[in-house]
């Protein structure tokens, strides 16, 4: 088997097991419609009194907020387990993907399926649809081959960030106190566009946790609220490039922390 | 008073043995301020002195609303329902007390540390760092206060019955997603009440979710005075005895549940 095989038979696996408990799948569903509802909610009462915020209307905001939903579900929905990496080295039983003749990423990666988080996708589409009629978009078609590889990309970044710090714990030991941190930059980074924060949040979330390639880059070439006069306008257009870039660091992060990687014994 | 205190001690023992996380948390509590100032700021520069609320008193809100998620800090309903699920409620249906007063006693200790740990140390930075105002006079913060302990037992019993409900559904992560987000919308945490449309605004008005963060915020920035403070605070103690008897029905209906299961 090669590590693609092995992957989906994983997948399946973990999919068979989650189907035992049906309710909670339903639960997790409606739960998480509710959460995404009552935050745009929240961003439609405040627009709608207001009339904008900066220059982002309320459809636009709707976009933006539906890119990262859209982007980031993809992320849950595979990816969302390698926070555990964390727990697996604290208890020792990542010795078990090191025995396995397989490739321990392929093994860690495909550990489980999210698969609540469908909701989420279908949100962050139904989201993005009503927008762009709304908004009364006409995407030519490399505008929509840019749509594709930035939602491709803001899952790919997402992946990027959490393993990274899953990473550092190969190093410390806990990773988990960084990643709440970084969960919360989330939050803010969703629901609303840069141009609203001071310029020191502006650095955090474009050079160093570059969540902001996820969403608000994109969503300015999409939107067709590039300002070329902006010396940074370019940034809009590299987020395909900062995923690459990720990936490669990630790759390399991992198989150092791999070389460290000294069991906990017990 | 005792029973209190010894829970006070061991949540602090809790925060000792966890002190990053602990870090962490009054790091994120600063950087939720600093977003809600933003936004809020960014806001006011298109409507300045919306609704009669000055710019001033919008971040004060803003800021407040989430130094009250740190008072309000106590989550029972979480740990109700891992006892439930690994069965070890058992031993604390043993201890002789009541349990619903042992969740309360609980959560009152956590919350002291939290407001003394999280809560100050957050808000000392905001007002050095946000320009949050202080109450206009000590009457209104005397008022603030009732009204904040009033919104605390609010929570705490809305999160009790989630709790107890966790008895039959087990597994309550699902639903806590909606509601917290119910808890965050309808109690005003974020945006305030007077900004939301009228059918909502009719919804919000008449039910317990209000007094958790609408009210006491309303009550330190001016907004909500005199006679209607007043008012504010008799609904609050209204729901508060309503849910207490709730609570209290409720967990005796999941008690002989449990005992049925066997534990």
């Amino acid at each position: 088997m090669n590590g693609f095989q092995l992957y989906f038979r994983l997948i399946q696996i973990s999919l068979l097991s989650r189907m035992q408990y049906r309710a909670n799948f339903i639960a997790g569903i409606l739960g998480l419609i509710f959460w995404n509802v009552i935050n745009l909610g929240l961003i439609g009462i405040l627009v709608t009194q207001f009339t904008s915020l900066k220059d982002w209307t309320l459809w636009q905001l709707v976009f933006l907020y539906s890119l990262w939903v859209l982007g980031y579900s993809l992320y849950s929905l595979f990816f969302s387990h390698t926070s555990e990496l964390e727990n697996y080295l604290l208890e020792g039983s990542f010795d078990q993907f090191l025995l396995r003749p397989a490739s321990p990423l392929v093994q860690l990666l495909g550990r489980e399926l999210q698969h609540t988080e469908i909701a989420n996708a279908l949100i962050g589409l139904t989201g993005i649809s009503l927008a762009y009629t709304q908004l009364d978009l006409h995407w030519e078609v490399w505008k929509w081959g840019f749509f594709f590889a930035a939602v491709v990309s803001s899952a790919i970044i997402a992946l990027a960030i959490n393993l990274l710090i899953a990473c550092s714990g190969f190093w410390t030991g806990r990773s988990r106190g960084t990643s709440i941190i970084v969960n919360q930059f989330y939050g803010l980074v969703q629901q609303y566009p840069l141009d609203v924060f001071g310029s020191a949040f502006r650095f955090i979330v474009t050079g160093l946790i570059p969540l902001a390639f996820m969403n608000y880059y994109p969503a300015l070439v999409l939107l067709n609220k590039v300002d070329r006069t902006n010396p940074g306008w370019w940034l809009s257009y590299v987020s395909p490039l900062v995923a690459l870039l990720l990936i490669g660091l990630v790759s390399l992060v991992w198989r150092l922390g791999l070389d460290r990687y000294s069991s906990s014994g017990s | 008073m005792k029973i209190f205190w010894s829970f006070t001690r061991q949540a602090f023992q809790f925060i000792s043995a966890y002190r990053f996380n602990f870090f962490m948390e009054f790091v994120l509590s600063i950087l939720r301020m600093y977003g809600i100032y933003w936004v809020w700021r960014v806001l006011y520069t298109q409507k300045p002195g919306a609704f009669g609320v000055s710019l001033d008193q919008m971040v004060t809100y803003g800021v407040m609303g989430m130094a009250l998620e740190l008072f309000i800090w106590s989550r029972p309903q979480w740990y109700i329902s891992n006892q439930v699920k690994s069965g070890a409620i058992d031993t604390d249906l043993m201890k002789p007390l009541d349990f619903h007063f042992y969740m309360l006693a609980r959560s009152v200790g956590e919350t002291m540390i939290g407001v003394s740990v999280l809560a100050i140390p957050a808000l000392l930075v905001a007002y050095l760092v946000l320009h949050v105002q202080l109450p206009p006079d000590v009457l209104t913060g005397l008022i603030f206060a009732i009204s904040l302990i009033l919104g605390f037992l609010l929570l705490f019993h809305l999160n009790f019955i989630l709790g107890s409900l966790s008895v039959v559904a087990l597994d309550i992560r699902h639903i806590s997603w909606a509601y917290f987000s119910v808890v965050r919308f309808l109690g005003g945490q974020i945006v305030p009440l007077w900004l939301f449309p009228t059918a909502i605004r009719a919804i919000a008005e008449v039910l317990p979710f209000k007094g958790t963060y609408f009210i006491p915020i309303s009550i330190y920035i001016g907004t909500i005075t005199g006679a209607e403070a007043i008012r504010a605070i008799e609904f609050q103690l209204v729901w508060v005895v309503v849910l207490v008897i709730v609570s209290r029905m409720l967990w005796g209906w999941a008690y002989r549940r449990l005992v049925v299961q066997g534990g």
